[in-house]
């Protein structure tokens, strides 16, 4: 349950594109646009590609509907971030990340959804209301929105959608 | 309390929504379930010996043999409830037969 106290999930002047190529790539230069808005802390990147490494965080949507690209929502411990929100990045090209709960395998994923959480207790889970937006929004939808390279209305279909759902 | 350790990389995204699912499907199975989210670099064999079940994201290397089993959660991640139930099930039978209170 969302309170009046939380930060918005999401801001629109942080909604992304990336025409990077691998996973290292958009990591850093998503990154790097989140240490000069001053959103995380100098170390984030390392550790985010260290967790990458060792627990990916790809999802396969398949699952969910054959006709929706994979996503990822890479992320790291709580105090390389200063915010709690959720950057999304429409990733032009196919970025191959390794599958969140099977490591040996890979897939190509064309949306990240990187998690800021510097506060994991007592608040509505994050990772929740991603994998509901996920499950819940018409898979229609959701292709025409993953397609989507105007970060203006991704940012406006996300907010709508995440208000619905704690509505 | 049947005492269950989810564990994630981060211990704030992944592992909290396990914590947040076992501890709701099981009261609503009729379990008095109390479950802890870490990062799995934190886990040794002193802390895995104080918890009944273990319910990593994935299969995981903790660098030892746990002592207490193991079920990988990853699906519930998904929040669909067809993905979900066999790990609930396996949760609730792991109740059974280990006769955990």
């Amino acid at each position: 349950m969302q309170t009046e106290k939380e930060e918005p999930l999401f801001v629109e002047d942080t909604v992304y594109l990336s025409s990077k190529t691998t996973a290292e790539e958009v990591i850093k230069e998503i990154s790097d646009k989140l240490l000069s808005e001053g959103l995380v802390k100098p170390a984030f990147y390392e550790n985010v590609i260290g967790r990458e490494k060792d627990y990916p965080t790809g999802i396969d949507l398949s699952v969910v509907d054959e006709s929706l690209p994979n996503i990822a929502i890479p992320h790291t411990e709580g105090e390389f971030v200063n915010v709690r929100r959720v950057i999304p990045v429409h990733l032009e090209h196919p970025v191959t990340f390794k599958n969140m709960i099977d490591p040996s395998s890979s897939m190509e994923v064309k949306f990240l959804f990187m998690i800021l959480n510097n506060d994991p207790e007592g608040q509505s889970n994050i990772l929740a209301q991603i994998m509901n937006f996920c499950t819940t929004t018409s898979p229609n939808d959701l292709g025409t929105f993953f397609k989507s390279t105007d970060t203006s209305a991704i940012y406006k279909f996300l907010k709508r959608s995440f208000e619905e759902q704690n509505m | 309390m049947i005492k269950i350790l989810a564990a994630c990389g981060a211990g704030v995204n992944s592992s909290h929504q396990i914590k947040d699912a076992l501890e709701r499907e099981m009261g609503d199975r009729g379990y008095d379930v109390k479950c802890d989210a870490v990062m799995v670099k934190d886990i040794t064999e002193d802390m895995i010996s104080k918890y009944d079940i273990f319910t990593p994201i994935a299969k995981t290397d903790l660098g030892f043999t746990p002592s207490i089993p193991v079920i990988d959660a990853g699906p519930i991640l998904y929040r669909i409830a067809a993905m979900a139930k066999p790990v609930y099930d396996k949760v609730e039978e792991t109740i059974k037969k280990e006769g955990l209170k």
